[in-house]
């Protein structure tokens, strides 16, 4: 079993997922409250599926990029759980969470969110090969600045504001598209599907290696080509300083 | 009852094993190095660190106290008064490791465990706990707080700082005198050599009979370095040994008052201002009696402390037991 973790943003969430099914989730706007809510949240979704969390031997937490003190309440949880019952812990994108759902769509995808006043992080994904990649570094910028990065129609999803929505379609006009409201809100059911891909995939890493994305430095240069991967590599990728 | 404790409210990430409230099986503190490039402690970086180190130190902790974490009874966790950002990277791992070991989580106020601190020892031989009631004064970087301890988990704050923490104005003066962070042990050596009586500077006495006051006499210390600057070197051992001696003072002089209005024996302290020596010799002498000290690791943030209050938060069923995070919980 499956336990998924999102305190990302204003916007919170958990899952349980048993590998084949989302047994449960729950979606919500916490504020600056994840703290005090994710644990009964996560409660809640035990109670109501009958689970015991010994039983839950796989953590995916969300890493960002996002607001850094939010992320932090989710990724220690999943950290203290893992060291609470050897359940194995994996790390995954907040902006691969938002992208995942439109796959089918084989639309180029443009997650948001908003990191500062005025700007945002984002990154593109696209079908390539059959593949659904990230196809662009974590970008943190302006609209403008990611508007340029834009030649063709995109799906803009994630925590987009009625301002910022006016704003794409002056900026690119009939080229944005737009999600509803429903389907561009951050689920952990799909944290859960990419954690538990990762985690058949990968070889597990230590507990406290898992940390949020420091995403900081506007960064539009770098690699359009790195595929839908664990996201420590592009810390790398992104040329931010090594941790001590 | 063993109680696996987690302190990280501030620069220190803190994780221990107690056993009891009152012996310490492990106590691993990490320093947070990276603040002392900046002079002050960077809330940010200060979180970083927490969430980078705190699983390891777990392990460490578990591992020097020979125990898996299926020998441990509770595990207990600061959850405030800090820098918000750090609480909840220690309370969030804490109830996580909890809920997934079926083990109850015990929210802590930092304030209660350097008062608590007082009760813990490293050796088998442990000497009978402080006798209650009691006047605490935790003085640190972050706090400057006198209280009396009516009964176990029964705090009644007299008074506190109206401005800097005690520890700030060490820190604030042991800059300007160009001596490096933080400033409380560096202060304390260097005052050694030098004159406490060179240079009279004032004791500010706020309205509030309990409450301190300190940036008067930051403000003094300040006139007094740009004055002897002009003038050619500056004597850097007597201004920090007068100026240790004036705040000294000023916290020894109103825990013995509290201690005597509140017709109190016991004197307590706690917090890094407290492994001054001259702090506990000047709150000796007005008391008239030698008073306890926790030794210095103690008195700074530590896992430890936060384990021997968890105990006798837990054995004083009935008293309220805090679980969310709040950077200004207050002392009950
Ligand atoms: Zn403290």
């Amino acid at each position: 079993m499956l336990l998924a973790l999102d305190t990302s943003t204003d916007w919170a969430s958990v899952a349980l997922f048993d590998g084949r099914n989302v047994l449960a989730e729950e979606t919500w706007h916490a504020q600056r409250r994840q703290g005090d809510e994710l644990f009964p949240a996560i409660e809640r979704a035990l109670l109501m599926t009958r689970t015991a969390l010994s039983s839950v031997d796989r953590v995916a937490v969300a890493v960002g990029p996002g607001s850094f003190t939010g992320l932090r309440v989710a990724i220690a949880a999943g950290q203290g759980i893992a060291r609470g019952n050897g359940a194995a812990l994996v790390g995954i994108s907040t902006l691969d969470v938002l992208a995942y759902p439109h796959a089918p769509s084989k639309q180029r995808t443009c997650p948001l969110l908003r990191a500062g006043r005025d700007t945002f992080y984002a990154a593109f994904y696209q079908e390539r090969n059959r593949k659904w990649m990230r196809r662009s570094p974590f970008l943190v910028a302006t609209l403008d600045e990611i508007c340029r990065q834009i030649g063709t129609h995109t799906l803009f999803v994630g925590e987009i504001e009625a301002e910022t929505e006016a704003a794409l379609h002056d900026l690119l006009g009939p080229k944005a598209l737009f999600a509803s409201p429903a389907s561009r809100v951050r689920r952990a059911g799909y944290l859960a599907e990419l954690g538990w891909r990762e985690l058949e995939t990968r070889a597990q890493t230590k507990i406290n290696e898992i940390e949020p994305l420091y995403v900081r430095q506007p960064s539009i240069r770098g690699s359009f080509e790195q595929p839908f991967a664990a996201p420590p590599s592009d810390e790398r990728a992104l040329g931010l300083p090594k941790r001590s | 009852m063993r109680i696996l404790a987690i302190e990280t409210s501030c620069d220190e990430t803190g994780v221990a094993i107690v056993e009891d409230g009152r012996r310490i099986r492990s106590n691993i503190v990490a320093s947070q190095l990276v603040h002392q490039d900046t002079g002050g402690i960077v809330p940010e970086v200060a979180a970083r660190e927490h969430l980078r180190t705190l699983d390891v130190i777990t392990e460490k902790a578990l591992r020097d106290a020979g125990r898996q974490l299926s020998e441990i009874d509770a595990v207990a966790a600061t959850v405030g008064p800090g820098l918000i950002g750090c609480l909840l990277v220690g309370a969030n791992y804490a109830r996580g490791l909890a809920l997934a070991a079926g083990l109850p989580f015990v929210g802590v106020n930092h304030l209660e465990g350097h008062v608590y601190a007082n009760w813990l020892y490293e050796t088998e031989d442990i000497p009978p706990e402080p006798e209650l009631p009691a006047v605490v004064l935790v003085v640190s970087g972050a706090h400057s707080d006198l209280v009396l301890m009516e009964a176990h988990r029964r705090f009644r704050p007299l008074g506190r700082t109206i401005d800097d923490a005690a520890g700030e104005a060490f820190d604030k003066v042991a800059r300007l005198l160009h001596l490096g962070f933080p400033g409380g042990p560096v202060i304390e050596r260097i005052a050694k050599e030098g004159d406490p009586n060179a240079f009279p500077l004032p004791r500010a006495l706020p309205a509030d009979r309990f409450d301190f006051s300190f940036s008067g006499l930051k403000t003094a210390v300040l006139r007094l370095v740009r004055e002897l600057e002009k003038k050619g070197e500056v004597p850097v051992a007597d201004v920090a040994a007068s100026f240790q001696k004036a705040i000294t003072e000023m916290l020894a002089e109103k825990t013995a008052r509290a201690a005597a209005e509140h017709a109190v024996e016991t004197v307590l302290l706690g917090g890094g201002v407290a492994a001054n020596l001259a702090l506990r010799e000047a709150i000796a002498r007005r008391i008239g009696h030698p008073l306890r000290v926790p030794r210095p690791g103690l008195c700074t943030d530590n896992g430890a402390m936060i384990g021997a209050a968890a105990f006798f938060a837990l054995r004083h069923r009935g008293t309220e037991i805090p679980v969310s995070a709040r950077s200004d919980l207050k002392l009950a």
